[in-house]
């Protein structure tokens, strides 16, 4: 236990010296902060768009238009207000900032008055050749929108502009006058108004319910979907982890043979012990990444819970279901045993090789068998049942992430006990296959053309 | 009677079907210096891997003070491997406490002692230094400290010598002796012979996996046939006046002189071939006892054992 506990524990602070763990561990709060952050970065400094509308009808097409975009500003501060006040209630200044027809994120496009109404005369405020003055400076024009109709009343649009990449205030003019034409047939066609708006607020009302439950309880709300998707990014996160750690073991026990220090470690200790030693100290590594790692989102968790739930995001029901035993116990479980298999995996390469050079021979099918379950999880979060993910379920290297995935689903109780049964007993093989490689290749006794001798059909007749 | 530290009786290892040590025994004393002697490929870093328990022998048993060798007796143990490295990345002194560690020892204590030995070995200010900045002579010595720094009754060596510059050989042979001289036993491995001949009470010498002596250096000198070359400026012929007394064999003249070489038969010494050579009248220019080397008896007893292999074939 001696021995175990020092080559944990000089594992451990190795790593944790390295600017690799603290550049892991700053990595996943960072790559939040940029997920969160960028979007609301790319739309912030997105700029804003100036257009000029023509409208050939006699402001016809025009005043149907302002009267959309009216429509569509008032829902949005409607939206923007319930939020506000969900996260800080009936403040006078949330309301005084609202009444002050402030720009929204989505009016990006912003029309003026260039004092010309003819192609020709816009066409250099277009081209760049001429600007127009506005409150933050001078501007060239996005984009100039003619708008007309014919006599039967089929509406055209000439929507001229050098930026090809930006449609949205294409979309925006093309979608309203669909709207407005659609509308406007109705009515032609004697369809009162508020009968129109009326046929427009229709939609179904869709109940999904569960046979096994009866009365009230028979409805399957959103809540219950929860665990089903905890669990599947479980499964996916504790291949990330797996994959990572793996590799940390691999470069280690590489970068230990390159030292050349096992057969000094073999004379005050054991090859078990090495082993160990080394799976528990890059284990505590990956734990404390993960303790971090899960105390930053808890804390960030609680410090978004109120925009969450005004954003309608179940918080409580997402923290229920990753917290809950039914779904932690067996992902430490499945963890620790696929941390074990693949790590003892990853060791036996690595005692085998010089460098990461000689390694990737042999880590080539490794990755491949790593491979294989993602696309398995992607298509068990659909079809938990599928004969595919059912068999590939039993393979015990796939087993941790499968089974993970598949728990919430209604698994049957010979499934869990015969996959894990496998699982473990795979693992004790593979653990104790890898230990004797270890021995092997930290006395040189074996490299990677051993391992390649082994699956060589037939071998190769030696010369007489 | 001295105590036996380790013993190998009739040790076997085979790998890939080739014979690395064939039916190997030998004992090694408390408070002995033993070599452990044989040319490259000869089977002594696999007895020697043995004796630690890091490979289990095919047949024949390893005792180690007088037990399996387990962990509580490793702890009493320091080995110092032929392929030497350490942990470059690590502090010098954080390398020997963790080494001092995995033997029982505290880590304070670890660390007092692992200070101490620096100074001793010449190195105060690498402590805190990585082992990567260091030379390679200096991480040698750190790896001779991290191996004696829990202070074991039994030293093993596994070519030590090798990669060393004449310096720092005998700076090694230094500490090797300071060892023996605080009754520490040492067993080392070597295919140069003038360290062996130096150093040890003891030699066990191997060949092609088979053990081809197991004695004092006296004793395997013993083995060597003496030799004496006479110089004579006479022309009489030795053959005749030394015959029955060894060997003889005439040599390229120097200065005019007729050079002989006596390698002496069992029984015949130097005194000997000199009185025979006097009451013949021989003129001596030069009468010299050659003193034989550990290296001759290594080629000797090698060579011995080679054609004996060959003639069983």
């Amino acid at each position: 236990m001696r021995a175990i506990y020092l080559i944990a524990r000089r594992e451990f602070l190795s790593y944790v010296a390295t600017w690799g763990f603290w550049l892991s561990l700053a990595s996943v709060p960072m790559f939040m902060a940029l997920g969160i952050g960028m979007p609301i970065l790319i739309e912030n400094s997105q700029p804003t768009r100036y257009y000029v509308l023509v409208d050939e009808t006699g402001g016809r097409l025009e005043a149907a238009l302002e009267a959309q975009a009216e429509a569509s500003r008032a829902e949005d501060l409607e939206r923007t207000r319930e939020a506000m006040r969900e996260m800080f209630g009936d403040l006078p200044q949330v309301e005084a900032a609202l009444a002050a027809q402030p720009q929204l994120s989505d009016e990006r496009y912003l029309r003026v008055d260039v004092g010309e109404t003819e192609l020709d005369a816009l066409r250099p405020y277009l081209t760049g050749g001429a600007s127009f003055t506005a409150a933050d400076g001078g501007h060239s024009l996005f984009a100039a929108v003619f708008l007309r109709q014919d006599a039967e009343g089929a509406i055209e649009v000439d929507y001229w502009s050098t930026n090809v990449s930006d449609g949205g205030l294409r979309s925006q003019i093309r979608n309203s006058l669909r709207d407005y034409m659609q509308t406007q047939y109705l009515i032609d066609a004697g369809v009162s108004p508020d009968l129109i708006e009326t046929a427009g607020g229709l939609s179904p009302d869709v109940r999904e319910l569960n046979p096994e439950r009866t009365g009230d309880t028979a409805e399957v709300t959103a809540a219950e979907r929860i665990p089903l998707i905890v669990s599947a990014m479980t499964a996916f996160g504790l291949w990330i982890i797996i994959f990572s750690v793996v590799n940390m073991l691999l470069t280690a026990m590489i970068e230990e043979k390159g030292n050349k220090v096992l057969e000094m470690m073999l004379a005050s200790t054991r090859h078990h012990e090495i082993l160990t030693g080394k799976l528990i100290g890059v284990a505590a590594v990956s734990a404390t990444l993960l303790i971090v790692w899960g105390g930053m989102a808890l804390l960030g968790t609680f410090g978004v819970q109120q925009v969450a739930a005004a954003a309608d995001v179940p918080i409580a029901e997402i923290l229920a279901a990753v917290l809950d035993p039914g779904l932690l116990l067996p992902a430490l479980g499945y963890f620790i045993i696929g941390y074990l298999m693949y790590g003892a995996v990853f060791l036996a390469i690595g005692s085998l090789c010089e460098t990461l050079q000689d390694a990737q021979t042999l880590m080539s099918p490794m990755m491949l068998i790593m491979m294989v379950p993602i696309f398995l999880v992607m298509m068990a979060i659909d079809s938990p049942d599928s004969p595919i993910v059912a068999f590939a379920s039993w393979v015990p290297l796939w087993t941790p992430y499968l089974m993970l995935a598949r728990l919430p689903h209604e698994v049957g109780m010979v499934e869990i006990i015969g996959t894990t049964a496998g699982m473990i007993a795979f693992a004790v093989f593979v653990i104790w296959g890898s230990g004797v490689l270890f021995r092997m290749g930290a006395l040189n006794q074996a490299n990677q053309d051993t391992v390649k001798g082994w699956f060589k059909i037939g071998g190769q007749k030696k010369p007489a | 009677m001295s105590e036996t530290i380790l013993e190998l009786s009739n040790v076997s290892k085979t790998f890939n079907g080739k014979p690395a040590v064939r039916d190997v025994s030998f004992k090694v004393q408390r408070g002995q210096i033993t070599g452990f002697l044989g040319p490259n490929g000869a089977g002594k870093t696999t007895s020697l891997r043995m004796s630690l328990g890091i490979l289990t022998p095919d047949s024949g048993t390893v005792s180690l003070f007088g037990g399996k060798p387990r962990p509580a007796a490793l702890d009493r143990v320091g080995f110092l491997p032929e392929e030497r490295g350490i942990y470059r990345k690590m502090k010098v002194i954080d390398v020997i406490t963790f080494f001092a560690r995995l033997k029982g020892v505290g880590a304070a204590e670890a660390r007092r002692r692992g200070l101490a030995m620096l100074e001793e070995f010449d190195l105060p200010d690498v402590a805190d230094s990585k082992v990567k900045t260091l030379s390679k002579g200096m991480a040698q010595k750190v790896q001779i400290i991290s191996t004696l720094v829990h202070e074991p009754e039994f030293i093993i060596l596994d070519e030590p010598f090798s990669g060393l510059d004449p310096v720092n050989q005998n700076a090694l042979e230094q500490i090797v002796r300071r060892q023996a001289e605080a009754g520490r036993t040492v067993l080392f491995s070597t295919h140069v012979m003038e360290h062996a001949e130096r150093l040890c009470n003891q030699i066990v010498l191997v060949a092609k996996g088979r053990k081809v002596f197991d004695g004092s250096v006296s004793q395997a000198l013993g083995e060597v046939p003496r030799r004496v070359t006479v110089e004579a400026a006479s022309d009489h012929d030795l053959r005749q006046i030394l015959a029955g007394k060894g060997q003889i064999a005439r040599e390229a003249p120097v200065d005019g002189n007729a050079v002989w070489t006596i390698d002496l038969a069992t029984g015949t010494d130097a005194q000997d071939v000199l009185k025979a050579c006097v009451d013949s009248g021989v003129k001596l220019a030069r009468f010299e006892p050659v003193r034989a080397h550990l290296h001759d008896a290594f080629v000797h007893l090698v060579g011995a054992s080679a054609a004996a292999e060959t003639e069983a074939v």
